[in-house]
């Protein structure tokens, strides 16, 4: 009879032990920074380190939302003041490392991400807490800007002095500042010794190391339905960021007009949904979803622009639900059925609408 | 196979370890409830833990007034917040593990806790 009991316990003990790993620990915190929501895990970081790191994050975020904000009075706007006069000035030195890294971008863009448009922003509407209402601006005041071609390379730079003769030229940090940001906020996140985390402001990430024993699992939000479109598993070092229509708008007479200005005809580009770009550093990743966004749905035209912008994870929605997608990102990518069932065997056949693109 | 008598002893030292074994199985392995709990924040700062099942009404303070805060059966809303446009009480009721309601004018934020969510983090 003991005996019997005694297999009774072990068979017990056996089945309680084998389960029991300890659960594992994410530091999970919400910032109210940027204009938006910055969610911060971290994973394997216990209560008291991980409101420090927070903290440090959120004072930082704080700092570059106030040094780079585009319409709130601050250092960028004392910049944008000062550029307009034509006078050679000296500038914040927070600003010298945007205006660099985001002119190779821009350059690489072929001129598709363009941060010197802030006026054509400004006359959408777009550089506002609010959404705007319409009406659209008038075809001449879109001419007037856009006849005097604002780029950065209007902008001549000395050290911490700087100059433009382009009175057209105003800077907007928008399509940029969040990715440059989000890297600024891993970095002093691999000071503090974390090394595995996700950073996400506003829906768009980076994520470095593993979930534990896992990568981390993100979902990609439906440009046009409430719910998931896919998921993917991220790993290591990459960020995700998607550019869409939804995000920002106003429908004037029956059509859309989204955020995202074309900067060859100063309206806001049509033909896409979204584009979520997959790269390692976030700036690069947050300015290629908006010159591909740019570029369009057609093949011929967003290719080119994410090669020169050295960009091999690309997924394209266009306005129909039809989804284009790279090499790279076809293996890794699963689609979300309606009935939400995260089935991994759902391939392209019970996904409407996918494309694969040629080589990349 | 020799028959060992089990005496009195014997069984207080059974007893305790079952009891043992049952305490530590209620102590580490207690199941989340899930999407049972929701946290407050205002300012980021975690400003109140929620247990959904136990109905109450809270008043948040934020920078613009008070954020008037539901619990009921499991579910928790925004009833009221001195914001402009109102967003965070459009969204209604949350049940599910991780959805999120935010007031983002008087920085109060509310979420479902969830022990184990599809995700670990929405692009959008």
């Amino acid at each position: 009879m003991i005996k019997t009991f005694g297999y009774i316990f072990w068979a017990f003990l056996l089945v309680f032990l084998s389960a029991c790993e300890r659960k594992p620990v994410v530091y999970h915190e919400q910032l109210l920074v940027f204009g938006t929501v910055v969610d911060v895990k971290l994973w394997g970081v216990k209560e008291t380190p991980g409101q420090q790191a927070t903290a440090r994050l959120a004072d930082d975020f704080a700092y570059m939302h106030n040094a780079w904000h585009a319409w709130q009075p601050g250092p960028l706007g004392r910049v944008n003041q000062l550029l307009a006069s034509g006078e050679s000035f000296t500038m914040p030195p927070s600003i010298l490392p945007l205006i660099q890294r985001s002119s190779k971008l821009s350059l690489s863009s072929n001129g598709l991400f363009n941060p010197a448009i802030g006026k054509l922003t400004a006359i959408w509407g777009f550089a506002s807490d609010d959404p705007p209402k319409g009406p659209p601006p008038s075809a001449e005041a879109i001419r007037a800007i856009l006849d005097q071609q604002p780029n950065m390379k209007d902008i001549r730079l000395n050290g911490l002095t700087m100059q433009s003769n382009n009175p057209a030229l105003k800077l907007d940090f928008g399509a940029f500042a969040k990715g440059y940001a989000v890297d600024r906020a891993i970095e002093m996140l691999r000071e503090m010794g974390i090394n595995n985390a996700v950073i996400n402001a506003g829906g768009d990430l980076r994520a470095i190391g593993r979930h534990g024993d896992r990568p981390w699992r993100v979902g990609i939000r439906h440009p046009r339905k409430a719910g998931i479109l896919a998921s993917v598993e991220v790993e290591g070092d990459e960020s995700v960021f998607t550019s869409g229509d939804y995000e920002r708008y106003f429908d004037w007479q029956g059509t859309r007009y989204d955020h995202i200005i074309d900067p060859r005809n100063g309206y806001p580009a049509q033909g896409l949904s979204s584009v979520t770009v997959f790269a390692r550093q976030a700036d690069l990743a947050d300015a290629a979803a908006t010159a591909l966004f740019v570029a369009g749905p057609d093949e011929k035209n967003w290719l080119p622009i994410a090669r020169a912008m050295g960009v091999t994870g690309v997924m394209l929605v266009d306005k129909d639900g039809q989804v284009q997608l790279t090499p790279s990102i076809r293996g890794r990518i699963y689609f979300i059925p309606p009935d939400g069932n995260t089935e991994e065997n759902n391939t392209e056949q019970t996904s409407p609408g996918i494309h694969i693109s040629t080589a990349l | 196979m020799s028959q060992i008598k089990l005496n009195r002893g014997d069984a207080v030292i059974w007893l305790l370890a079952a009891i043992l074994l049952v305490g530590l199985y209620a102590v580490f392995w207690r199941v989340d409830g899930h999407g049972a709990e929701a946290v407050v924040l205002v300012n980021g700062k975690r400003w109140a833990r929620l247990d959904l099942f136990q109905d109450q009404n809270l008043d948040v303070p934020g920078p613009l007034g008070h954020s008037h805060i539901q619990v009921r059966d499991g579910r928790v809303r925004f009833v009221n917040s001195p914001c402009p446009n109102k967003l965070c009480i459009h969204t209604g009721w949350l049940s599910q593990g991780g959805e999120v309601a935010i007031c983002l004018p008087n920085k109060v934020s509310l979420q479902i806790l969830a022990s184990d969510p599809r995700f670990d983090t929405i692009n959008f």
